[in-house]
């Protein structure tokens, strides 16, 4: 623990960086001085220096602005500063507004209510025991509970209806704190172990139908509290003296705790996982250093030290399962380092196969991690990079700012997978069939790029790759992997709108309008879905809202492919202009000229259509209409049939 | 007796919790004589000087802790280290 005029340095320089508007600095001071100390006096003076500068923070930190609306039925004001202090960190700024005690169902069905009048970007539904299932500690007293099931199925009944109602109004994001299992019941441990119906089995069943319930309404994430209270201790999650007194529904001690946790499970409404876990070998992969020790030498396999390596490697190859894509950056002689995996390959959980790309040499080390966004098409924001040696480490962060770091712990390598575990970096509350293809997506990639330098031509390559695209319904397509193109395309995205599924399915369901999806495979394999585009059609125009293709099927004509499709659509619906818009980001360069370069001339903007940087082309479909590659097999309905009513009927 | 002056640690957690410069708080300092100190804010304070003490009050007393002398009569009472 640091002394205490350490601690008034840092308050001081916070002070003197949020009075003159530096935001970098007063973030970061913010977070020494909460690293380092817990007072609950530290966390105000934050929030409130945090609160002073908010425009600051959104323009500066490129912080994600969210007009967040608490329906709840506890005390959540003594908390909030909390919530804020943790958001910023987590680099959001939270507009927050506090519902009623009493009128959380008001506030939710209600199509005027102050929850719907204030127009929020998300929703955090903070409700107790008492609200959802008021009657379960009576009915479970016995352990036998002939009501128990009756009564959870109500409870679902009605938060399903609660959720459906307010989704079928708002395209908010939606945030679902269930239920923390209650410490002491009547029953005792060993009965509410054993008795079927007890209340600990019942809520632990009611948090699993209530997160089952979440996922199926779009864009609702259900936040596991419990797992948080047991993690840091039930016995001291919540202060009984304060909730009977106050209703405060998590002790003092515990509002970091419960604050950080919640912020991390709200950050997946918004931001998409990381793709890259770029990891070292020697010291991080295995113990000791392969140079020195020899194959035979290094750390690996059940025995300890080596089992905490394993355990490491297990890991990674998890995250692998479900799409995380590894790599290796080590400083070592790649024959070396392919022996070792060789040599030790009983001992190691991960062959080299498991990776998408090695990159084994004495080359700096941000300079193979960039070669390697190169070759993968991806921007390094998308890179975790894992390594034991702090200067390797610090050059990264130097280097590559937008690359997150985290230091393995060389000293305590049993702690190489809570440390990982406790970065945020690639949560997700949803995993699509694309991230489960994605690394041999990415090994086909490779392949393409050697056929690529064996073919003479562009045309003839691309030929020889036997495109085939098809076009479907985003409905159809699932909608949550539409929704997961949207949050996560960068480069090749013309107006970056994060639309939600609710906006989707309002593309797909307007008359005229239209939310496609493109999938794509190829004779290496299928790419899945890549591609989206959202249209409406408006006065004779059809406007497209947004067109995006994933980075890593970007010039090889689909995107030609998929705008010749709905130019056909927009025809067949009577349009005789086509308007494009494109809005310029830091990341969307590569595909700045696609309008100009499909024949659509620049416009000048009428009336108030767009937004601040929006720039429009046109292009008359009286004259001409957009066609596809000839290398590009189509697939897939006349466009027509994507409106939602032929889904629903069909 | 009330001592005239605020012992520091109370002071600067008071200041942060109510958004005033230290020197604002006084002994006199009340929820009745500052905005800021109205009824959520007071449990924060609450919160904050029992996590900064290690003490508890009783919530049947925490409604009468209106003012800063009557907050640290009580933590001297309790025999929090001021």
């Amino acid at each position: 623990m640091r002394n205490d005029s350490e601690r008034q340095d840092l308050r001081r320089s916070l002070k003197d960086a949020a009075s003159r508007g530096d935001a970098i600095e007063a973030v970061k001071r913010g977070r020494e001085l909460l690293g380092a100390f817990s007072k609950p006096s530290d966390v105000m003076f934050c929030a409130s220096s945090f609160a002073g500068i908010v425009d600051a923070i959104a323009d500066q930190l490129r912080a994600k602005r969210l007009k967040t609306y608490v329906v709840r039925s506890v005390t959540v004001e003594p908390i909030l500063p909390y919530l804020a202090t943790e958001a910023v960190l987590a680099n959001y700024v939270l507009d927050l507004q506090v519902g009623g005690y009493g009128s959380y169902v008001d506030e939710l069905l209600n199509p005027q209510s102050e929850l719907a009048n204030f127009k929020p970007d998300a929703v955090l539904i903070l409700l107790d025991l008492e609200e959802i299932a008021g009657r379960l500690p009576d009915l479970c007293a016995d352990g036998i509970g002939v009501a128990v099931e009756e009564e959870i199925e109500e409870c679902l009944a009605r938060m399903a209806q609660l959720l459906r109602s307010f989704r079928s109004g708002s395209s908010a994001r939606l945030f679902f704190q269930g239920l923390v299992v209650p410490d002491r019941t009547s029953l005792g441990d060993v009965g509410d172990a054993n008795l079927r119906h007890s209340l600990t089995n019942a809520i632990q069943q009611l948090n699993q139908r209530l997160a089952a319930l979440c996922g199926t309404i779009s864009d609702c994430v259900f936040f596991d509290v419990d797992r948080l209270a047991a993690r840091y201790g039930r016995a001291n999650w919540r202060d009984e003296r304060m909730f009977l007194a106050s209703r405060l529904p998590v002790s003092a001690d515990s509002f970091r705790t419960y604050s950080r946790g919640l912020i991390r499970s709200f950050s997946t409404l918004f931001r998409a996982p990381r793709k890259v876990l770029c990891t070292d070998l020697d010291n991080t992969l295995w113990g000791g250093v392969l140079g020195e020790d020899g194959p035979d030498g290094i750390a690996t396999g059940g025995a300890f030290p080596g089992n905490c390596y394993l355990d490491y490697q297990k890991y990674l190859k998890q995250l692998s399962s479900r799409g995380i894509l590894l790599a290796i950056a080590s400083k070592n002689n790649e024959a070396d380092a392919r022996e070792a995996f060789r040599v030790r390959s009983a001992d190691l959980a991960l062959s080299l196969d498991n990776f998408v790309a090695i990159k084994i040499s004495w080359k700096e080390k941000s300079d193979s991690i960039r070669e390697l966004a190169e070759e993968l098409s991806l921007g390094l924001d998308s890179f975790v990079f894992v390594d034991d040696n702090p200067v390797e480490c610090e050059a990264i962060r130097q280097q590559l700012p937008d690359v997150a770091v985290v230091m393995a712990p060389i000293h305590e390598p049993w702690k190489l997978v809570e440390t990982l575990s406790e970065q945020p970096f690639f949560d997700a509350a949803v995993v699509t069939d694309d991230d489960l293809n994605r690394l041999s997506e990415y090994k086909a990639q490779a392949q393409r790029a050697e056929l690529a330098s064996s073919v003479g031509n562009r045309d003839e390559f691309l030929a020889s790759l036997e495109i085939v695209c098809t076009f479907q319904s985003a409905l159809q397509a699932p909608l949550s992997r539409a929704v997961q193109l949207l949050a996560k395309t960068n480069q090749f995205n013309l107006t970056t709108r994060r639309h939600s599924a609710t906006e989707v399915e309002a593309f797909a369901s307007t008359a005229g309008g239209q939310a496609v999806v493109v999938r794509v495979r190829d004779r290496f394999g299928d790419a899945g879905v890549v591609g989206l585009a959202l249209v409406r059609n408006q006065g004779g125009s059809c406007y497209i809202d947004s067109l995006l293709l994933s980075c890593r099927v970007i010039g090889r004509g689909i995107e030609t492919a998929l705008l010749a499709y709905i130019g056909e659509h927009a025809v067949r619906t009577g349009a005789k202009l086509l308007v494009g818009e494109f809005i310029a980001t830091k990341k969307n360069t590569p595909c700045a000229d696609f309008y100009p370069d499909h024949g659509f001339t620049k416009r000048v903007p009428l009336g108030e259509e767009g937004q601040p940087g929006s720039v429009f082309y046109e292009l008359d479909l009286t004259t001409s209409v957009p066609a596809s590659p000839k290398w590009i097999t189509l697939e897939g309905n006349e466009s027509n049939d994507l409106s939602t009513s032929a889904v629903l009927s069909s | 007796m009330i001592s005239q002056q605020v012992p520091s640690s109370l002071r600067d957690i008071l200041a942060d919790i109510l958004e005033i410069s230290p020197e604002e708080v006084t002994p006199d300092l009340s929820t009745g004589t500052v905005d800021s100190w109205d009824s959520f804010r007071h449990l924060q304070v609450i919160l904050a000087v029992e996590g900064e003490y290690g003490v508890q009050f009783d919530p049947q007393q925490i409604p009468e802790l209106t003012s800063v002398s009557l907050l640290q009569l009580e933590l001297e009472k309790k025999g929090a280290a001021l």
